[in-house]
């Protein structure tokens, strides 16, 4: 078949990644005490006290580099809606599925919840410890899955998702055009971010209201998606 | 000691992947390539970068293993 010729050449070409990866990393080994010492994020990281955010990687993720993270965030919105085009079926036949077994039920009951209230304190904290929206985001979704691999008759609300999403889009813009008409930069930091309120969860202005911003936006879009594969593979 | 547990990690990491490329069955690769990403975040955390840690936890052995095995699935009804 095709599929051995196919693997063969994967295996070849995976191999001569396997080296490359190794020969990288065991450079990185070798100069890692030269790499700490010059390394261009860290004149960004010295600056990042300057906004009150506790975790450097968000301010740079959020605030310097905030027009990048609007870019990524339109990129998977149209992944989404690519893969909603191509894999969306209206005509699933409803109900044929099999029952999923007595365990998973139960561990998706269980679960579901806790699965959800960490991806919402990653959401939230994303300021302060590591993770952030995208994380945050992608927990949920992923908790959204358990409940949609466990439940027959789960369906997703299309309708809230849909609004979710549009708020959350707009609001980022809208947050930015605010930060350009008082301070003169798209998503300028124009509340208060006192670097003596460092550490607090209500510390560093706009930054975390735009990370929970960016998890509701990424949860939704990844939720979307995950439920557009698995009809895809159940129905067809 | 954490130079130990990094060139431990390494060397798991690179059996791993070689387990994962001469594997019979797909579905075996599929979930060893989720430990290489299992491996990856115990060097992301020793090398002080725990935000890419917890994406690739999340993203590169949740999300991605879903797809792969979806995508298997699939696959597999359609032959």
């Amino acid at each position: 078949m095709n599929l051995k010729r196919k693997l063969a050449l994967s295996d070849i070409s995976g191999f001569a990644l396997a080296s490359v990866l190794v020969l990288t990393i065991f450079n990185v080994i070798l100069q890692n005490s030269l790499l700490t010492q010059n390394s261009a994020g860290n004149a960004l990281l010295a600056l990042s006290s300057h906004e009150g955010v506790a975790n450097a990687v968000t301010t740079v993720v959020v605030y310097f580099r905030g027009f990048d993270t609007l870019g990524e965030i339109a990129v998977l919105f149209i992944a989404s809606l690519g893969i909603g085009l191509i894999l969306e079926n209206p005509h699933a036949k409803q109900g044929k599925k099999e029952e999923s077994n007595f365990m998973l039920k139960t561990a998706a009951k269980l679960l579901f919840p806790i699965i959800l209230l960490f991806g919402i304190y990653i959401m939230v904290y994303g300021h302060l410890s590591p993770g952030g929206g995208f994380q945050g985001g992608v927990i949920i979704a992923s908790g959204v899955l358990l409940l949609l691999i466990s439940s027959n008759n789960f369906h997703m609300p299309h309708k809230l998702i849909a609004i979710l999403e549009t708020f959350a889009g707009i609001s980022y813009v809208f947050i930015g055009l605010i930060g350009l008409l008082l301070l003169d930069t798209f998503l300028g930091n124009f509340l208060p971010h006192d670097i003596s309120q460092m550490g607090m969860l209500f510390s560093g202005g706009i930054i975390p209201i735009i990370y929970i911003i960016v998890g509701i936006k990424v949860g939704s879009e990844m939720s979307f998606i995950v439920q557009n594969l698995l009809q895809r593979g159940e129905h067809d | 000691m954490i130079g130990f547990i990094i060139l431990f990690t390494f060397i798991a990491l690179i059996i791993v992947a070689f387990a994962a490329l001469v594997q019979k069955k797909l579905e075996d690769s599929i979930i060893l390539f989720m430990g290489i990403g299992l491996g990856s975040v115990i060097l992301f955390f020793t090398f002080n970068a725990p935000d890419v840690a917890l994406t690739e936890a999340v993203i590169g052995s949740g999300v991605s293993t879903f797809i792969f095995l979806t995508a298997l699935k699939h696959l597999r009804s359609e032959q």
